[in-house]
């Protein structure tokens, strides 16, 4: 039987001898937007990183994050994939827009490269109309306001078309008439491409209406 | 930072203007003083005149360009690739632990070990002659002042790799740069790119444009380098540095003259150079794009499936062995020409009678190192000036980093960055007039003045980062729990700085022990060095001797360096709370 959507189930994911997380599983199907909530320290983002695949990045002198367990899309295994080939998109709080291109670049820098030149630029163009930004496109994306850079964010990782995406407190650093309608934006975006989303926030109002929100316990084990 | 700099501005006082004067003053009115005094020797237009007969100065010239470029174009591809490599892999930082031993191996003892690598007689042919070769004596070859420069571009190469590896690792171990490239790195990754390319795209364009100045550093010293090319490079003619060097050396006043335009035309080429790669659109692109085949490819394998196994099995172990390869064989290389090198000079240093095609010495002896040992004078004039001008920079940079205000800094930073970059025989011959005018030239204190100029910078670099990074609201968090700023920094600052600090001073050391030109000139030659010893003894061609003086003149820094990193060592926590 395959079962549609992201299946997430973990083993252990800690470091050293520390454990954040232990015997943990959730499923999000297709369009929804699952909220995953917990304290601070309970390896919220470190989770997001093993379904992405970037966990070896996240440390470099400390021990290495060990994740234990898998991650299915589409009931396929993608646990032993490289992150460039999962096809899960992740945002985070901080746009990280890269600084050394102009907003129209770090668009373009998620369409895939064998897309013809000319309908690439079509595709950023419509895209920057899309997030309101038609004019924005040469711009330093240092110049931007918060809401601007989240909604430039947000629309890179849409662009590469991932097959699922990941949410890390993505409306954070925006005020509050802001934050309503990203949160809008963004549900009515994953939902009209029909590919899972995973939220993670501090904030109940982030839990979309009727959405499904998973808790992490602050486990906090030391062995040994 | 921007509350930090406000409470400063808040609380500037008189005397703490006044100390910021001071400070400023010390350190730029020599510096100043010394460009003002070349400047009037280096723009006499007849001694340009009589440079430009030399029959010997315009191929000299092209030499020194070609041999620059080709070990700054080397430098820079080989540094690309490790830095990459080593972002990758993630083992930058576990390379740093080894990078002060490159660091402080003097360009001399390099050079000298290169010559007892790849002379004729040197060991690269005793291995095999005679049995590949049939050679019974050194061939009448010019493997090490070969006319092309090669010695002394493989000598520079190797040298300089190192250098930029540092620069570039600094910007690395920056907390909040490193966190951001590492996320940008990690989301280039989620957009479909591979690891390698994700580097290549995302990080290297904002690590290769920090590096542009390194690599100007880089190009100027060899142009400008004199030990060096003394002792490997080409003889007829020599480099341009060389025949500016010989020229100042000389009784004649016609030919001082015509060493001091030589080394103004030299200054020349390196404003062509700062212009080409600061300014330079197409450079730029080279630097950046035109270095993103070798940064990419072959391409890197990603270390997820180590730290993320699917079902707690470790990856087979060819695919181990091939990853290992990738992520240590350049770097591998490059640890073992200079285990080769120092392994030249060990040998080297107790050989005593020694024929040709014999792979080792017939005769062992100690007599190089017995004299060495009798050689109080020397060490002791090593030591004494690179603690002084060490400890001297590192005192300065302290005070100016933590009083300077922001401005004053960016305005100070380019002037004191110079002896960087402006050839060394450009320096010798102004701080030699100012202490002329002073009446401390051939005197202690003079001498100590010409070794700092040349440290300062060396020592600002290695710990800028380091107070940059300082979370300027912690002393904020102190002064408002009524402790005073001098507890702040015995208490809180300084103890974190610790092993910036110590790193900074043997960076300073190490640059000190390495310097030639300036103590030799503006020591009026009364201050034997082992630096002025070694490159003395390989002019003469004295193996065992040349070889005894540049190990010591390596050992003295790596000693320091070993020192610094012990006393500078961060505080050990226990690991787990239960």
């Amino acid at each position: 039987m395959t079962t549609q959507g992201l299946q997430v189930n973990t083993v252990s994911l800690g470091q050293g001898a520390r454990t954040w997380i232990r015997d943990d599983a959730f499923s999000v199907a297709p369009g929804e937007v699952l909220t995953i909530m917990g304290p601070s320290g309970s390896g919220k983002s470190s989770l997001l990183a093993a379904i992405a695949g970037t966990l070896g990045n996240v440390s470099v002198d400390l021990e290495p994050l060990t994740f234990v367990g898998d991650v299915r899309l589409h009931s396929q295994v993608i646990t032993h994939l490289p992150a460039h080939q999962r096809g899960i998109g992740l945002v985070y709080q901080e746009a990280l827009l890269f600084a050394h291109m102009t907003v129209a670049e770090n668009l373009l820098f998620a369409v895939p490269q064998r897309m013809p030149r000319v309908e690439r630029a079509a595709t950023i163009q419509a895209a920057l109309t899309e997030i309101e930004l038609a004019d924005f496109g040469d711009r330093d994306p240092g110049t931007l306001s918060g809401g601007q850079r989240a909604r430039v964010a947000i629309m890179r990782a849409l662009l590469a078309k991932p097959k699922a995406i990941l949410l890390d407190e993505p409306f954070a650093q925006l005020d509050e008439t802001l934050r309503a309608q990203m949160r809008a934006w963004v549900y009515a975006q994953v939902n009209a491409r029909g590919i899972p989303a995973v939220l993670v926030t501090h904030d109940r109002r982030d839990i979309p209406a009727s959405g499904r929100v998973h808790t992490l316990q602050r486990e906090a084990t030391h062995v040994g | 930072m921007l509350l930090a700099n406000l409470s400063l501005t808040a609380r500037r006082s008189v005397s703490h203007r006044l100390a910021v004067i001071f400070f400023a003053l010390i350190v730029s009115v020599p510096i100043a003083w010394a460009l003002f005094a070349v400047a009037g020797q280096a723009l006499d237009s007849a001694a340009l005149h009589a440079l430009w007969q030399q029959p010997q100065a315009r191929s000299a010239l092209a030499l020194s360009v070609w041999t620059a470029l080709v070990s700054g174009v080397l430098a820079w591809l080989t540094a690309a690739r490790l830095l990459a490599i080593g972002f990758v892999h993630q083992t930058l930082m576990r390379w740093m632990q080894h990078l002060p031993a490159l660091l402080a191996t003097p360009h001399a003892a390099m050079a000298i070990a290169l010559v007892l690598w790849l002379s004729p007689s040197g060991w690269l042919l005793r291995l095999v002659s005679p049995t590949l070769t049939g050679f019974q004596s050194p061939p009448d070859w010019s493997t090490t002042q070969d006319p092309w420069g090669l010695g002394l571009i493989l000598a520079l190469w190797l040298k300089e790799v190192p250098f930029l590896l540092w620069i570039g690792a600094t910007q690395l171990r920056r907390d909040d740069i490193r966190r951001r490239w590492q996320s940008e790195y990690g989301l280039a990754q989620t957009l479909g790119y591979p690891p390698s390319a994700a580097f290549a795209r995302v990080v290297w364009p904002q690590l290769a444009l920090t590096l542009r100045w390194p690599l100007l550093a880089v190009v100027a010293y060899g142009l400008g380098v004199v030990d060096m090319a003394l002792i490997l490079g080409p003889t007829t003619p020599p480099t341009f540095a060389v025949l500016s060097w010989q020229w100042l050396g000389d009784a004649n006043v016609a030919q001082q003259a015509m060493g001091a335009v030589a080394a103004g035309v030299l200054t020349g080429c390196v404003a062509l150079m700062a212009a080409l790669i600061m300014y330079g659109r197409a450079t730029r692109w080279l630097l950046v794009r035109g270095t993103m085949a070798v940064v990419q490819w072959p391409p890197l394998t990603t270390p997820v499936s180590l730290a993320t196994s699917a079902h707690g099995v470790p990856p087979r172990w060819t695919v181990r062995a091939k990853r290992y390869a990738h992520s240590y064989g350049l770097w591998a290389a490059l640890l073992v020409a200079y285990l080769l090198s120092w392994f030249a000079l060990a040998v080297g240093s107790v050989s005593g009678l020694w024929p040709f095609p014999h792979v080792w010495p017939a005769q062992w002896t100690m007599g190089a190192w017995q004299q060495v040992g009798r050689s109080t004078a020397t060490l002791w004039n090593t030591f004494a000036l690179a603690l002084a001008s060490a400890t001297f920079c590192m005192a300065w940079c302290m005070a100016w980093l933590e009083l300077a205000p922001r401005a004053w800094h960016a305005a100070l930073r380019p002037w004191l960055l110079l002896p960087m970059v402006l050839p060394a025989i450009v320096w010798v011959i102004g701080l030699y007039s100012v202490a002329l005018f002073v009446r401390l030239e051939g005197q202690w204190l003079g001498l100590i003045g010409a070794h700092a100029v040349m440290v300062l910078p060396y020592v600002l670099l290695a710990l800028e980062p380091a107070y940059q990074s300082v979370d300027a609201r912690q002393g904020a968090v102190a002064a408002s729990l009524g402790r005073s700023r001098w507890a702040y920094l015995f208490a809180v600052k300084w103890p974190q700085l610790m092993p910036a600090l110590m790193a900074a001073w043997a960076i300073g050391f190490a640059v000190s022990v390495a310097q030639y030109l300036p103590t030799l000139y503006v020591g009026a030659g009364r201050f034997d060095t082992v630096t002025t010893e070694a490159v003395t003894l390989a002019a003469n061609g004295q193996r065992t001797f040349m070889s005894a003086y540049a190990a010591l003149q390596m050992l003295l820094p790596i000693a320091i360096f070993w020192l610094a990193s012990v006393m500078g060592r961060p505080r050990q926590f226990a690991r787990s709370a239960s």
